[in-house]
């Protein structure tokens, strides 16, 4: 069937042009299997499902849609014969025919509406085998409708709610055609009501409410006219099932307010005005429980319609929106200040009904309106401005609304008009009393996004390469400045801000347990300084996200100002939660720094060499922003990804690119459709992250947290999991330096807690790390405060990833391939980790795929997907391919640069993101953990170095090692306390005296000497 | 009365609450749930109710098979919103009702029979952490001169001697993702004009526990099992404050079904959590010593399931669910001994239902 699914859809294909509006869900192809077991095409047409001629029978007709003639008549059986296959194949074997038959779908819904009407037919007949009367009576008497008179409700009745599905169509036909019928019901119902003929009441409300689930389009539009809906709410007052009568009609004539700001003058917008909410009504209050869902989608769909028409005919209306905004900027005095709210209000009405638009629509009227008011001067962000000043608080969280629903159409008209900025921060942190004001950070957020972009302007493109899901993103370099400017001037101005709230709220040395005051429920706000704790919570989650979105600011403004260490002084605060916010923040600060490392994420951890640094960190970044775009968050999606197979080319860099501070552009071509696109990427290196850790055991950071822990006891509360599972984040992902820093620091206090299965580990961990750092002492010595020049940075870098994939393959227990692998080389050069001569010019060379594979840790679930699997070995493949794009590059380049030779058109996305990596004065300690630099390969490889050749291989970071040595004087304490966090200033944290091991040769050291 | 007394009368009328009176509700549920556990214990007897999903007649139907709210000690699964017309009520209730029980304690108690109570549940548990727990009361209340019973005292005392009467654990449905699809948001949109209700219930959805395991016996979670989580120990260090993420060991504890065909883990249609087979929940019951697994999330015709040899229950307490589905709801009573002992109840009747259900404001402009 395959076969002729594909055969019937590509016939349709061709003809679905000149077809497409008509009835497109009965349309079908009929196919008869001749002798040959071949599907012979006998036409298309339109299915129904109709009574046979001569007979109370129901069957399948289907009439050819050029001629007219029927092109098929099946009596539909109550036998078992009939199957639906793919959503759009109905096939049988036709007893009469005595051969198979088949119907092709153009669209599934019309398959499944047809294959309903089927099963419904096969019932009504298996039963009336059963019991016969019912269904035939009613059927003869289908032909016309009864004349509607009192006398004949009951078989109106009988007709109505007796029908079967296979009969609504046809009845709903018979009572559209009669223009009377619907009059005549109501005149009916009006007799009834006169006569307090409940009877008939009850009646009625069964007829209306059967002809409503019919569900309907046309006969809603016609009993939801202006003349008729009111009565048909009224005779649905009437429920048989509810012994009072309900007052619907009384409720909207009396106590339903139709407010009007500006008075609206076209009579057809006032009439879907009611019309919407009579209809909302009808649905939400009258048939709330009777409705199915099929109605109630129709019903909103009526409701949405209206509500576009509205919206746009208002625009329209100049007269009236200017109007409208002529009142919005009047002065607010305070006598006027109630009418002003009302125009408010409307405002906000109006600009949630625009949800009811297309997402085009929608941002065409925003802009519109901003147009509109820039040319009446008179922006209407300076009114929204106004609002969120009024002392009004209710005024100024519709203000909010009306924001939050300019953001979610285009941030990037918010970010232009800087002073909302300011506005907003002061509404996080002014106190609502009793109203709400999360909004505040909703709009901050908003602002803030450097990755969510406005639905219709963007352009999204998802790639997948080698390890990675990748989005690019388009949108104009403007915005992009925009939105720079105003995460520019939040760091300058208001963070701080925000910081002093917390410092000033939080008591300074004592502890909170003592001397906060517990006076009863009710009244325990807050006794410092009157900032209330949600207050202060919402700013811990605007921090964190601040953290996620714009991580090179952690060191420009997190560290510098002491920023982490304000924070935490929430956990003094005695509200839990506000520790356990303070905690989460570290958390983030902590986890961004080691997903930037390498995607600790699926699809898998990265080792990262020297050169590919940045690329990897590039795939990591994507794959971040694809997260936050909800794209790849689960495997079907990602598998889409997979397939769309556009193509990425990466300007390739050198070592020179990769000092701090550089920028990097690289470009990406992709093809969407046949459109054919380039984006550039602007990248800041900035390479920074042993230092954010140095940071916090040098400021002795994680007191505050353990503090917290320890006073916490042996609670198993939310605070408890929130740092245990911070202690498990620290000992999975191998932070050598914390893990230093707390165990030797904090054990006395830990112990206690050593029960627990993580403080455990910890221990474990740290034992280990102490071991293995023992059995690599023998090498350099290193100090970190030596090392000013670029060039050491970079070998820092260097070692610190190679560290660290030594740790991975540790985890993962690959010892053994990996020595193999360095045994094979004759020259003492580890033949798994070749360098790349500077000519060949690949990102990644072939060699080193495998050795991903070694260092691939263990999978994260039990399970790991055959997905995952494929999508390795694809990865390998794409990976394989690389280097040979290069020179594409150049020429999609000079491409891509023809076609987009306005900038305008050029859609250009400029990521600016940290690609922070390890470089810090203290990578020393993980550069301990490293294997033993080979000394043989100094030379060479020092020599690379100088000419900033890209150098890629793993052998060259045994020489940046060594490289390392000839820069630094020797250190006497050697590398015996590698494991102790060495900061700047020269504090070494722990004062447990050597705890390491003497220097035993590992595995890989035998190997290597060899 | 106090003003939570006439929150809880409201709430039973099914009137929803003004938007300040949820703000300073969620606050002081936050501060509850902040200090339970992501297993939290529970002690017998208890009943334990399944998916609600905002049907708020019919678990009033329910508190009156089950007993009211503070006499019966109740345990909900989760999926309290969604679906239903009353997700606000009905989550606001029992968010109501699990601070009332708390709170009532510190304005009733003088501090005599605190500590009175205190000495005695230190005598009778006896363990060391119940006595470091009661030492800090001591400590706290001479500390403070005049002694108003402090609202984390309370918290702390009740997690000393009294249990939770009512426990509150979280559902798949209790998600921003999941609500903004399913009706709580829209609910809330409509019933406040704001989404700012939702926030707050949505921030107070990630403070809700895990699961929870009864006198170390019945371990009872939204959904089911994880492949990540072999032992009880391994739930302690998931951070639960924080949206049901799209994997995990949390997003399956709130998303996996059991499935009879399913040997091992399978895939889930749901595309989150996976399916799991009557192996792996022999092991983990095994392994973790506990009688069954007690769990919701699934419609069940006849309100409770069991399945593979009575090693997992399902209960389902959203009668008629969705108003169509024809269903009847169960609750699950467990003794002091934790006899079993399910309830079988209908939807309410129509006539109980009360007024229109989803009124819309009065008064409109567009």
């Amino acid at each position: 069937m395959a076969t002729l699914k594909e055969f019937a859809a590509a016939a349709m294909g061709t003809q679905e042009k000149s077809q497409a509006n008509s009835n497109s869900l009965q349309r079908v192809k009929v196919y008869r299997l001749n002798d040959d077991g071949k599907w012979d095409d006998q036409g298309t047409g339109h299915v129904t499902v109709d009574y046979v001629e001569r007979s109370e029978d129901l069957g399948l007709y289907v009439i050819d849609e050029e001629d007219n003639e029927t092109l098929l008549l099946h009596r539909i059986t109550p036998d078992d014969i009939y199957r639906k296959q793919e959503d759009t194949i109905i096939s049988w074997r036709d007893p009469e025919f005595s051969t198979e038959l088949a119907l092709s779908f153009q669209e599934t819904a019309g398959c499944s509406y047809i294959w309903d009407q089927i099963c419904n037919v096969q019932r009504s007949l298996q039963f009336s085998t059963l019991n016969s009367e019912t269904f035939h009576s009613m059927n003869s008497e289908l032909r016309e409708l009864p004349a509607v008179e009192l006398s004949t409700l009951p078989l109106i009745l009988k007709t109505v709610s007796e029908s079967g599905i296979a009969d609504q169509m046809r009845l709903a036909e018979l009572i559209l055609n009669d223009q009377d019928f619907f009059p005549k019901l109501m005149d009916v119902f009006r007799i009834c009501e006169d006569l307090e003929n409940i009877d008939g009441l009850h009646m009625l409300f069964k007829i209306v409410r059967g002809i409503i689930l019919f569900n309907s389009p046309q006969i809603f539009e016609k009993i939801f006219g202006d003349e008729l809906i009111m009565d048909v709410i009224g005779s649905l007052e009437y429920d048989p099932e509810i012994s009072c009568v309900q007052h619907h009609r009384g409720f909207l004539k009396e106590h339903v307010v139709f407010k009007e700001a500006i008075p609206i003058k076209d009579p057809h917008v006032l009439s879907k005005i009611h019309q919407t909410y009579r209809v909302g009504y009808l649905k939400d209050v009258v048939l709330a429980r009777v409705l199915d869902e099929a109605t109630v989608a129709n019903l909103n769909s009526i409701i949405h319609a209206n509500n576009a028409v509205v919206v746009s005919l208002l625009k329209d209306d100049n007269t009236f929106i200017q109007e409208l905004f002529a009142r919005l900027r009047s002065p607010t005095t305070s006598a006027e200040s109630k009418k002003n709210l009302v125009f408010v209000y409307f405002l906000h009405e109006f600009c949630s009904l625009s949800k009811s638009m297309q997402m085009v629509q929608q941002l065409r009227l925003f802009r519109y309106v901003m147009q509109k008011l820039d040319l009446m001067n008179e922006g209407i962000f300076d009114i929204i401005a106004d609002i969120l000043q009024s002392p009004d608080k209710k005024l100024v969280l519709t203000g909010t609304d009306i924001l939050i629903l300019f953001l979610n159409q285009d941030p990037n008209l918010l970010r232009s008009y800087v002073p909302l900025l300011g506005l907003s921060v002061k509404g996080m942190i002014t106190d609502f009393g009793e109203d709400m004001h999360c909004q505040f950070l909703e709009i901050l957020r908003s602002l803030l996004d450097s990755y969510t972009l406005s639905g219709a302007q963007a352009l999204l493109l998802i790639i997948h390469n080698s390890f990675f899901y990748a989005a690019v993103m388009f949108c104009d370099d403007l915005n992009n400045v925009v939105r720079d400017n105003i995460i520019e001037t939040f760091y300058d101005k208001h963070l701080s801000q925000l910081i002093d709230v917390i410092t000033a709220s939080c008591p300074d040395d004592v502890l909170p347990r003592s001397s906060s005051k517990s006076s009863g429920l009710a009244e325990r706000v807050d006794t410092h300084n009157g900032v209330k704790p949600v207050i202060l919570s919402n700013i811990c989650e605007l921090l964190c996200f601040c953290v996620l979105h714009h991580p090179y600011r952690i060191k420009c403004n997190f560290l510098l100002d002491n920023v982490i260490e304000k924070v935490l002084t929430l956990t003094r605060r005695k509200e839990k939660y506000l520790v356990v916010a303070a905690v989460r923040f570290v958390r983030t600060i902590l986890s961004r720094h080691v997903s930037q490392l390498y995607g600790t994420d699926p699809p898998g951890k990265v080792v990262i060499y020297k050169s590919s640094v940045l690329w990897h960190a590039i795939a990591y970044i994507w794959y971040h922003f694809m997260r936050n775009m909800e794209l790849v968050r689960d495997t079907k999606k990602s598998e889409g990804i997979r397939n769309s197979g556009h193509g990425v080319s990466f300007k390739q860099f050198n070592d020179a690119e990769l000092h701090k501070g550089s920028q990097i552009h690289m470009l990406v071509f992709h093809d969407l459709g046949g459109v054919k696109c380039t984006s550039s990427w602007k990248l800041s290196v900035l390479l920074a992250d042993e230092h954010l850790i140095n940071h916090f055991v040098k400021n002795n950071l994680l007191k505050p947290i353990i503090d917290a822990f320890l006073s916490n006891g042996d609670r198993y509360n939310l605070l408890n999991s929130t740092i245990l599972e911070l202690f498990e984040f620290i000992r999975k992902e191998n932070l050598k330096l914390l893990l230093k820093y707390i165990v030797d620091s904090f054990w006395n206090d830990l112990v206690k807690f050593e029960h627990l299965t993580s403080i455990q580990a910890l221990k474990v961990k740290y034992e280990q790390c102490l071991e293995q750092c023992g059995a690599k002492s023998t090498g350099s010595t290193l100090d970190p405060r030596k090392r000013n020049d670029e060039r050491a940075l970079d070998k820092e870098e260097e070692d610190y990833f190679n560290e660290d994939s030594d740790e991975e393959d540790t985890a993962s227990g690959s010892h053994t391939q990996k020595a193999q692998a360095q045994s094979v080389s004759p020259n003492g050069v580890a033949a798994g980790y070749p360098s790349l001569s500077p000519r060949s010019g690949g990102l990644v060379d072939y060699d080193d795929d495998e050795d991903d594979e070694d260092y691939r840790p263990p999978p994260k679930k039990q399970l790991e997907t055959p997905e995952e699997d494929e999508g390795t070995s694809e990865s390998l493949r794409m990976k394989r391919k690389l280097p040979s794009k290069d020179k594409e590059t150049d020429l999609v380049k000079k491409q891509q640069l023809g076609k987009h030779s306005k900038p305008k058109e050029s859609v250009y996305a400029a990521l600016c993101s940290t690609l922070s990596h390890a470089v810090l004065p203290c990578t020393k300690a993980a550069t301990a953990m490293h294997i033993t630099p080979l000394d043989e390969n100094k030379g060479p490889v020092e020599e690379s170095h100088k000419e900033n050749d890209p150098v890629i291989s793993r052998s060259s970071d045994y020489n940046s090692n060594s490289g390392e040595e000839n820069h630094r004087e020797k250190d006497p304490a050697g590398r015996s306390d590698c494991l102790h966090s060495t900061s700047e200033n020269g504090q070494i944290i722990g004062d447990d005296g050597p705890l390491i091991p003497p220097p035993k040769s590992s595995p890989e050291m035998a190997v290597n000497g060899s | 009365m106090s003003d939570l007394d006439r929150q809880i009368e409201q709430l039973k009328r099914c009137e929803p609450l003004k938007e300040s009176e949820v703000k300073a509700l969620c606050l002081k549920a936050m501060e509850i749930l902040v200090e339970e556990s992501n297993v939290q214990r529970v002690d017998a007897p208890v009943t334990i109710c399944g998916d609600i999903h905002g049907q708020f007649y019919d678990m009033k139907e329910l508190f009156k098979v089950g007993g009211d709210c503070p006499k019966t000690n109740y345990m909900f699964l989760g999926d309290f919103v969604d679906r239903g017309f009353y997700s606000v009520e009905t989550f606001l209730l029992l968010l109501a009702l699990k601070v009332h029980i708390i709170i009532s304690w510190s304005s009733r108690y003088s501090v005599e029979i605190c500590m009175l109570l205190l000495l005695w549940s230190i005598h009778v548990q006896g363990n060391f952490a119940t006595f470091d727990a009661g030492a800090r009361i001591v400590h706290h209340l001479t500390d403070q001169g005049d002694f108003q019973p402090d609202f984390k005292l309370i918290t702390l005392y009740q997690q000393v001697r009294y249990p939770d009467r009512i426990t509150l654990i979280r559902g798949n449905h209790e998600s921003r993702q999941i609500t903004q699809v399913y009706g709580f948001y829209d609910e809330c949109l409509r019933k406040y004009g704001s989404v700012s209700v939702w926030r707050y219930c949505t921030d107070i959805f990630d403070y809700l526990s895990l699961s929870a395991l009864i006198e170390n016996k019945v371990f009872s979670v939204h959904g089911g099992l994880s492949p990540a989580i072999s032992t009880l120990d391994q739930i302690r260090t998931i951070d639960r404050k924080q949206e049901v993420p799209h994997d995990g060991a949390m997003c399956d504890l709130l998303w996996s079904d059991p499935e009879d065909i399913v040997d091992g883990w399978g895939l889930s249609p749901r595309g989150a959590g996976f399916l799991f087979g009557d192996s792996v929940v022999s092991s983990f019951n095994h392994s973790n010593n506990i009688d069954y697994i007690c769990r919701a999330h699934q419609l069940v015709m006849e309100g409770y399931k069991w399945m593979f040899k009575n090693q997992i229950v399902t209960v389902w307490s959203a009668p008629n669910y969705c108003y169509r589905c024809g269903n009847v709801a169960a609750i699950l009573e467990l003794d002091e001994n934790l006899n079993k002992q399910f309830r079988v109840f209908d939807a309410a009747p129509q006539e109980s239902r009360g007024a229109p259900a989803k009124k819309p404001a009065p008064d409109y402009f567009l």
